[in-house]
């Protein structure tokens, strides 16, 4: 791998994310509201739930508004990192084909995009974790940071991976929306899994390890090591699923 | 004079569509050859086999070791400057600084558009475009270029100049593969490859 040009699509990619001032604007903008919306509407009753990595027996009593904030703060993460690793990789696909007839490699191409997408998501990991800290204090902010970041790290890798899978722009967003609707805005609420069914079906979706990071770091004192790991050896098993499919794509023929 | 490119017994379809039926030739160096043919006739098909996008069913191909594409279309990145994208090409090329520099003043210049030079790809006219286009694949003075219409959008001054351009350098030794729909451009070929229904001719 030429570190140079590797270096050359990062700036560039990220010159370009950078002129593109309403998405960034859209990716302040997004989490926020989801935070005034659970604030405004959920209720600060206490509600039991139980954190599966925790313990089967152990309930977690804390305010549903704190419960529901950190769920949404990770399916915010999760939704915006997919919808960037889509664009990113989608976007400029013909160009970037292009430069690999002009001299770069593929895989380089990829590992700019992928850094880009790193770097972009560990800001808004930041931001969204800070955010939280506003409305409560969570037992390990830096958990809970890893946690948001991880979600971020495994829903952008599922993007990055749709689009290299999916040439249409409406395609590729529909596959995102179903999955990250249904998993990360949806069944991996606590308050859900606590009563839900097969629940074995909801601990092999992609934002399974994430959530539970960052419940576990925000409201007890348990050790989150594992379930981070998880997250990790999750989100680089479909980045490397997505750099295989994307070199196979973008190959040249000899 | 030698061979840039040979290209033998080349075939290829798009499910039972057959675009290309065995087709065969060779461009040597210092020649400008055109490809024509009706729209729809395989023209960027095989252009595409010819730089290696696109692998054919059958046939071979011995490519040069350095192209210069352009393709139909305007492939660039919006949000990036005209410098920008020689700067990123160049370093693909694997070109030194102070040598696309140099490179690129000679295309601004050919082809006039060195008051755009920092402006973002997104504000410039079609046609300006269209000249970045071309010149990203003109950048390194390649052994072969393969231009696909390569002058789509261009006033007809500006098509005059590419033409001037391109006889320059196919006078200097460098070799063209350019599809054409032209007819007066056919004139300039040293050789013409028409493709229909798959066939060349």
């Amino acid at each position: 791998m030429n570190v140079k040009r590797t270096w050359s699509v990062m700036e560039i990619t990220l010159l370009q994310l950078i002129r593109r001032r309403i998405t960034l604007v859209l990716l302040l903008v997004i989490p926020s509201l989801f935070f005034w919306v659970v604030d405004f509407t959920t209720s600060k009753r206490v509600t039991p739930f139980k954190l599966a990595t925790v313990s089967e027996e152990t309930y977690v009593e804390v305010p549903a508004r704190d419960e529901s904030l950190v769920f949404i703060g990770v399916a915010a993460v999760g939704f915006l990192a997919s919808f960037l690793g889509l664009n990113l990789v989608q976007k400029n696909a013909g160009v970037h084909r292009r430069m690999v007839l002009a001299g770069y490699r593929s895989w380089e191409i990829f590992t700019a995009l992928f850094a880009v997408l790193f770097f972009t998501v560990g800001l808004l990991a930041l931001y969204v974790g800070l955010a939280l800290h506003l409305f409560f204090t969570p037992q390990n902010l830096i958990g809970t940071l890893l946690g948001i970041f991880s979600a971020g790290i495994v829903y952008g890798s599922y993007g990055i991976l749709s689009g290299v899978l999916i040439r249409g722009e409406l395609e590729g967003m529909l596959l995102i929306v179903l999955l990250a609707n249904i998993d990360a805005g949806w069944l991996q609420n606590p308050l859900f899994y606590d009563g839900a069914q097969h629940q074995e079906f909801i601990r092999y979706l992609p934002a399974w390890f994430p959530s539970q990071v960052t419940l576990t770091a925000a409201f007890t004192s348990h050790s989150f090591v594992k379930s981070f790991g998880f997250s990790v050896l999750y989100g680089l098993g479909l980045l490397l699923l997505g750099l295989l499919l994307y070199i196979y794509k973008m190959r040249i023929f000899k | 004079m030698s061979i840039v490119l040979e290209v033998e017994h080349i075939s290829r379809s798009f499910g039972r569509q057959k675009i290309l039926a065995d087709a065969s030739f060779t461009v040597d160096t210092g020649q400008l050859i055109g490809i024509t043919g009706e729209n729809g006739s395989g023209k960027s098909t095989l252009l595409k086999i010819v730089t290696g996008m696109l692998k054919p069913d059958s046939g071979s191909i011995i490519r040069p070791v350095s192209m210069g594409y352009c393709p139909q279309e305007v492939l660039l990145f919006e949000q990036l400057t005209v410098l920008e994208h020689f700067k990123c090409w160049a370093r693909g090329y694997g070109m030194k600084p102070e040598h696309w520099q140099e490179r690129m003043e000679v295309l601004l210049q050919q082809f006039q558009f060195k008051q755009h030079l920092h402006k973002l790809v997104e504000h410039l006219s079609g046609g300006t475009k269209q000249k970045l286009n071309l010149a990203l694949a003109l950048l390194h003075q390649p052994d072969l270029l393969v231009l696909d219409e390569p002058y789509n959008g261009f006033d007809w001054e500006t098509y005059l100049r590419f033409w001037s351009y391109a006889e320059a350098i196919v006078a200097a030794g460098q070799s063209i593969l350019v599809v054409s729909h032209f007819i007066n451009d056919q004139q300039r070929f040293d050789h013409i490859l028409h493709l229909q229904n798959g066939l060349l001719s």
